[in-house]
């Protein structure tokens, strides 16, 4: 059991830390922080369903897991304005040069998310002769999700991860 | 949109795999300034091999990936493969583990009509009935989490019953969401089946004739929107549906707003089958119990259910190993995908999505 008073404290430190890095980042190095922020918050997740993980991804969009308190904003509109390809599940041979094809023409900066077992390695279709094993042998990945499927909750974790890592990140000139 | 070959007064262009408010598929349309001239389908993007991959995997191993080609109504599509396996194998299921197969087959034909409606919600630039579906759907989820213990995935059938019971408690809950869902049914036919933007968007639209449902070969929902009142619970009763009382909803029309309007009817018949499942259930076992390697016996067998989409048929042939020898699927999505190509041709591009997804093609399902 955690006491009360040693959860705030938990709390308390982590709010601590994390204002400590925002201070730190945002006197440091203001320019990256600020461009950094700005992609944080404002995803553009790609409208490519590959596979079935694609039901997950819609109902954490839906109202009970609401991916937009984080910062994803739903998958709508052109790929010339998108920042983030969401691989949801199997990428079979028909597939993987449209995913390709899909991943060159989004503009820079962009990242790419594993979502499921198939994305990630083939998952349960690892000896299907027509699937290909994992993603990250055709474009380059960021955040690789575990689950067949993930559930919504993991897909959220996935997307919080994937924001500290623009945090870390470089900008390039 | 990529323009494929330009022909005199036709354009021909390519729909997909990559567009807002498409799956896993791919058109190639020819049209006419804004009227479809001709479709040529182009599916395959998810073919997995789940056929041949069946071949090499136990009747046992052949559960969890038979169920993902539909996730969202995966006790739909397995239940024709347990039928068929069990004929096989030479096991029965008791009654009980029967009644707990129909209420999970009907709680996921809801989360399936609620996925698809929601969905129609987005193809009609509707966001709220995409909101309000999804949002209630999460309820009959919760539902079957609490028998299946995962969200979507169960591997809850297995051959010779069912993997659990039912938790204590399941029917005053079931019963407290139906009486939820019936009042929000009616909430539903207000806002969005008596709505000025879903009537001009829906009615009329895809007119799918009698006699072309029929000789095009489409099953379920799509072919008891176009008048024929035909349902496997009803022709060919499987496992407990002939002791259970329900209607089999029809429409005359045969648009996209009576395919709209079957599957809300659906739904509450689904409710009603729940509500006697669970009352005629009796205590008992849930599973017979089988004990080293299973092997079927030589020969063949067939099942054909009714999925959310459709008649789903299984055909399995076994030389009398521990895998099967062959196991063949004929799911509903395919033969609404030559329904499709019928139906767009002479329509508007912008009646495109509507009619796509009015017909409720599942790509996954129907490459395997």
């Amino acid at each position: 059991m955690v006491s009360s008073g040693s959860a705030i404290s938990v709390f308390a430190g982590k709010v601590n830390d994390l204002l400590g890095t925002i201070v730190e980042q945002s006197v440091k190095e203001p320019i990256r922080y600020i461009v950094n922020w700005g992609r944080l918050y404002a995803l553009w997740p790609v409208h490519l369903e590959t596979a079935c993980c694609s039901v997950e991804f819609g109902a954490a969009s839906g109202p009970r897991f609401d991916l937009e308190r984080f910062g994803m904003l739903e998958a709508f509109g052109s790929l010339r304005q998108c920042d983030l390809l969401v691989v949801q599940g199997t990428v079979t041979r028909k597939m993987a040069p449209r995913l390709q094809w899909v991943y060159e023409q989004m503009p820079e900066p962009k990242w790419v998310i594993a979502m499921g077992a198939c994305a990630i390695s083939g998952g349960l279709y690892i000896d299907s002769y027509n699937v290909i094993q994992g993603i990250d042998k055709i474009i380059p990945t960021d955040v690789f999700i575990p689950g067949c499927p993930p559930r919504p909750e993991t897909l959220i974790q996935g997307i919080i991860e994937l924001q500290n890592k623009i945090r870390r990140s470089r900008v390039r000139s | 949109m990529e323009v494929v070959e330009r022909q005199g007064d036709y354009l021909t262009m390519s729909v997909g795999p990559q567009h807002p408010g498409s799956g896993h598929m791919r058109l190639i349309v020819t049209v006419d300034g804004d009227i479809i001239v001709k479709v040529k389908p182009d599916p395959g993007y998810v073919h997995r091999g789940a056929e041949k991959m069946c071949e090499v995997r136990t009747y046992i191993q052949n559960i969890p990936h038979l169920e993902r080609p539909v996730i969202i109504d995966s006790c739909g599509i397995l239940f024709a493969y347990v039928l068929a396996a069990e004929e096989l194998i030479g096991v029965q299921p008791p009654p009980r583990a029967q009644y707990i197969r129909i209420i999970m087959a009907e709680l996921n034909r809801i989360i399936s009509h609620m996925y698809w409606l929601s969905i129609y919600g987005i193809f009609m630039g509707h966001s709220t009935m995409f909101m309000w579906p999804m949002g209630d759907r999460e309820l009959f989820i919760d539902l079957a989490a609490s028998i299946g213990g995962t969200r979507v995935t169960f591997s809850y059938f297995i051959p010779g019953g069912v993997r659990n019971d039912i938790p204590p408690g399941f029917k005053e809950k079931a019963l407290k969401t139906f009486d939820y869902f019936v009042k929000r049914l009616k909430e539903y036919e207000k806002i969005y089946f008596n709505n000025p933007l879903v009537l001009k968007r829906t009615q009329g639209v895809g007119v799918f004739k009698r006699e072309d449902a029929i000789s095009l070969g489409v099953t379920g929902p799509n072919l008891r929107a176009s008048g024929v009142a035909s349902d496997t619970r009803k022709d060919e009763p499987y496992s407990m549906y002939d002791t259970i009382d329900f209607d089999i909803p029809t429409y005359r029309e045969g648009d996209s707003y009576s395919r709209a309007w079957v599957r809300l009817e659906e739904m509450r018949e689904s409710m009603k089958i729940i509500r006697q499942a669970i009352d005629k259930m009796e205590a008992g076992p849930v599973k017979q119990p089988m004990r080293g390697q299973i092997k079927g016996k030589v020969g063949e067998a067939f099942a054909r259910t009714e999925a959310a989409r459709g008649t789903m048929f299984y055909h399995i042939v076994s030389d009398g190993g521990k895998f099967p020898y062959r196991v063949k699927i004929s799911v509903p999505s395919f033969r609404n995908l030559i329904a499709m190509s019928h139906l767009l041709e002479g329509n508007r591009l912008a009646d495109m999505p509507v009619i796509y997804w009015g017909l409720d093609y599942w790509p996954v399902e129907a490459d395997r």
